[in-house]
């Protein structure tokens, strides 16, 4: 038995109009689930204009008419303000193991928690194993919380002996990482070291199986949830929940063993020679800008990637290597500061994943200054030397 | 220094025929700036690794193994032997069940360590060590100092492949090699068939949101609503408002403070 049985009659006693002398009956408010059905009737009713003696209709009336039709709806009660989760006594553990790049969850930590819930089913719980506070794990779908030991410095050796020590400790059924360049190589290292199978690359997840490609892509392998897992990217939704409790699961410490890295050194990105498709912030030129020299101080100044439009690439003015779009390079940068780029649909879509971006403009109808997040309506040749001498100023008002 | 390169049977990702991943050819560029190097392949067919030879190698050895066998327990016999200080691999070999965990599984073999996403390598300031650069996110990178034997996987952003040369290939040798490894079983029977592409989550769209919604999220545009304009400004105002935006995003560092 899926649903309830329905019964006609009394569907039918209920939509009585009470107090006619003939029986009517309302069945245009009945609660069905369904898209109310119309009324012509009662919509040109609605649509009639009073005055002069003849009928006349105004047919523009599309809201009135709907008011007329649409049976008067309850309004939706507040949502309940969300109550917390509590998985008291788990009968076993799922281990999310995220990147936290930057201390932060990302789109991708968050669905782990989705792929870990679905494999916990009702009885798990899901505990997230992280080196670093401050993330919150419990609106992300986390029951329990450890904090597994984080080394000084580049030892992924010891962070991988560390998650292998939890997933001992704490009997975990499985451990899930993201498919990434740490996550998976943190998976593959505890894979080794624990001796435990790995199933990389999960692109669908349900209870009982999960789906991986292989082969390049040829053929696709289906199992039972292995003990290790890392998962692809945008495979499965961000947890979308209730709130857990992320209570705190104490965890002996660790003692790392000696690493065979000898220093670690980190470089920042050189924004000059970084490719533009990897490039943070990268400054643009477009057929606005006249002068080159100029700009390119301005980009080595604010210590952006230089790129440019089509139009000055086709040129020869900018070297092909800097156009942005679809037709050139499609930007994963965090700010794109647009100067002098009025933004052709191409140009558009290769900066839609740009999260801010800056333009310069003289048109204000420009669809560059439409998507921008702060819009200048004012020459570009004229505000690289203002920016230029701005930042001058600034280091003379420090020095 | 002694560099070995791990060859895998890869596919070209759009034809389908036998290619050499262009990792694989990237890392035989890097290790020739190493010290004398050979390619290592196990698997069935000893011409699907013959490219490489005009990507740069020499000489490459061959451990002959069934198909759908498991590569480490040979390559591991055919590297103790070989004892290299060096051994460059691609992030994934391609051909098998491509789950990336050879490289790793030789490493713990051999008691070497493992550093992933390597983009340069060159002798250390004394013997027994090397210098390597690894690729970080958004353009950094990070330079290590790493006591051999190491095991380097490449990354994309490392100098490119050398052109193939024919000639070379002709010239080149392929030797098989014969080990005394013991050739397991795969341990689970993993059902397979066809790949199909499924939908993926789009980023950003609005759940149970319309398709005009979700066109929005795609194209991006998101934040338009909420623009700041600026219509005419002066262009030293002007220029104060975007270092202002600039900083407020994060990817310019605030001015240095006096003193």
């Amino acid at each position: 038995m899926t649903r309830a049985r329905r019964d006609p009659r009394s569907e039918r006693a209920a939509a009585a109009r009470p107090g006619l002398t003939r029986p009517r009956f309302e069945l245009f408010a009945r609660e069905s689930g369904r898209r109310p059905r119309r009324n012509p009737r009662s919509e040109t009713l609605a649509q009639q204009v009073e005055g002069p003696s003849r009928l006349r209709l105004d047919r523009a009336q599309t809201g009135r008419a709907a008011a007329a039709l649409a049976p008067e709806r309850a309004e939706p009660a507040a949502a309940p303000a969300p109550t917390t989760i509590v998985v008291e006594a788990p009968a076993f553990l799922v281990a999310v193991v995220p990147d936290l790049a930057g201390g932060r969850l990302s789109l991708h930590d968050r669905q782990l928690f989705d792929a870990a819930r679905t494999l916990a089913g009702a009885d798990g719980g899901v505990i997230a194993l992280v080196g670093t506070e401050g993330a919150e794990f419990g609106p992300a779908g986390a029951d329990r919380t450890a904090r597994v030991a984080a080394p000084e410095g580049y030892d992924p050796d010891a962070r991988a002996a560390a998650i292998a020590a939890a997933m001992a400790a704490l009997d975990l059924r499985h451990v899930i990482f993201p498919e990434t360049p740490d996550g998976g190589d943190l998976a593959r290292r505890v894979a080794v070291l624990a001796g435990e199978p790995l199933f990389a690359d999960v692109e669908m997840v349900a209870a009982a199986t999960l789906m991986r490609p292989a082969r390049g892509r040829r053929v696709e392998q289906r199992a039972a949830p292995a003990r290790l897992i890392t998962l692809a990217a945008d495979a499965v939704a961000p947890y979308a929940g209730a709130p857990r409790e992320a209570r705190d699961e104490p965890l002996d410490t660790f003692a790392a063993p000696a690493s065979a890295i000898l220093s670690a050194e980190r470089i920042p990105a050189d924004p000059a020679r970084t490719p533009l498709g990897l490039a943070d912030f990268v400054v643009s030129a477009g057929a606005g800008v006249t002068d080159f020299d100029a700009f390119r101080a301005t980009a080595a100044a604010l210590g952006g990637t230089p790129g440019a439009s089509r139009v000055l690439c086709d040129a020869g003015l900018m070297p092909r290597e800097a156009q942005v779009g679809a037709s050139g390079t499609v930007l994963s940068a965090t700010c794109y500061l647009a100067l002098g780029i009025a933004g052709a649909p191409q140009h558009l879509q290769g900066i839609a994943g740009c999260d801010h971006v800056v333009a310069v403009n003289t048109d204000l109808h420009a669809a560059m200054v439409e998507r921008a997040g702060l819009a200048i309506v004012q020459d570009a040749q004229a505000v690289m030397p203002a920016l230029i001498a701005e930042l001058a100023r600034e280091r003379e008002a420090s020095a | 220094m002694k560099v070995v390169v791990l060859l895998s049977a890869g596919r070209h990702p759009v034809s389908g025929l036998g290619a050499l991943p262009r990792l694989e050819a990237q890392a035989i560029r890097l290790g020739a700036a190493l010290g004398p190097m050979r390619g290592l392949h196990a698997g069935p067919d000893a011409e699907a690794v013959a490219e490489a030879l005009g990507r740069g190698l020499s000489e490459i050895d061959h451990v002959a193994l069934g198909a759908g066998a498991d590569p480490v327990p040979a390559l591991a016999a055919a590297l103790r032997a070989a004892a290299p200080d060096v051994v460059l691999a691609g992030r994934r070999g391609q051909g098998g069940d491509e789950t990336g965990l050879v490289p790793y599984a030789l490493a713990r073999a051999l008691g070497a360590t493992l550093i992933p996403d390597v983009i340069a390598a060159r002798p250390g300031s004394e013997p027994g060590v090397i210098e390597v650069e690894q690729a970080l996110p958004k353009g950094a990178a990070r330079r290590l100092v790493v006591r051999s034997p190491v095991v380097l996987t490449v990354h994309s952003a490392a100098p490119e492949p050398r052109p193939y040369a024919f000639g070379q290939v002709r010239r080149g040798r392929i030797e098989p090699l014969a080990v005394s490894a013991p050739e397991e079983p795969a341990a689970v029977a993993i059902a397979e068939k066809p790949y199909r592409a499924r939908p993926k989550m789009m980023r950003g769209a609005p759940a149970g949101g319309s398709a005009a919604d979700r066109l929005k999220a795609a194209t991006g545009g998101g934040e338009a609503v909420q623009a700041d304009v600026m219509v005419s400004p002066e262009p030293r105002e002007a220029a104060r408002a975007i270092l202002a935006y600039l900083r407020q995003v994060g990817v310019l560092p605030p001015p240095a403070r006096a003193g």
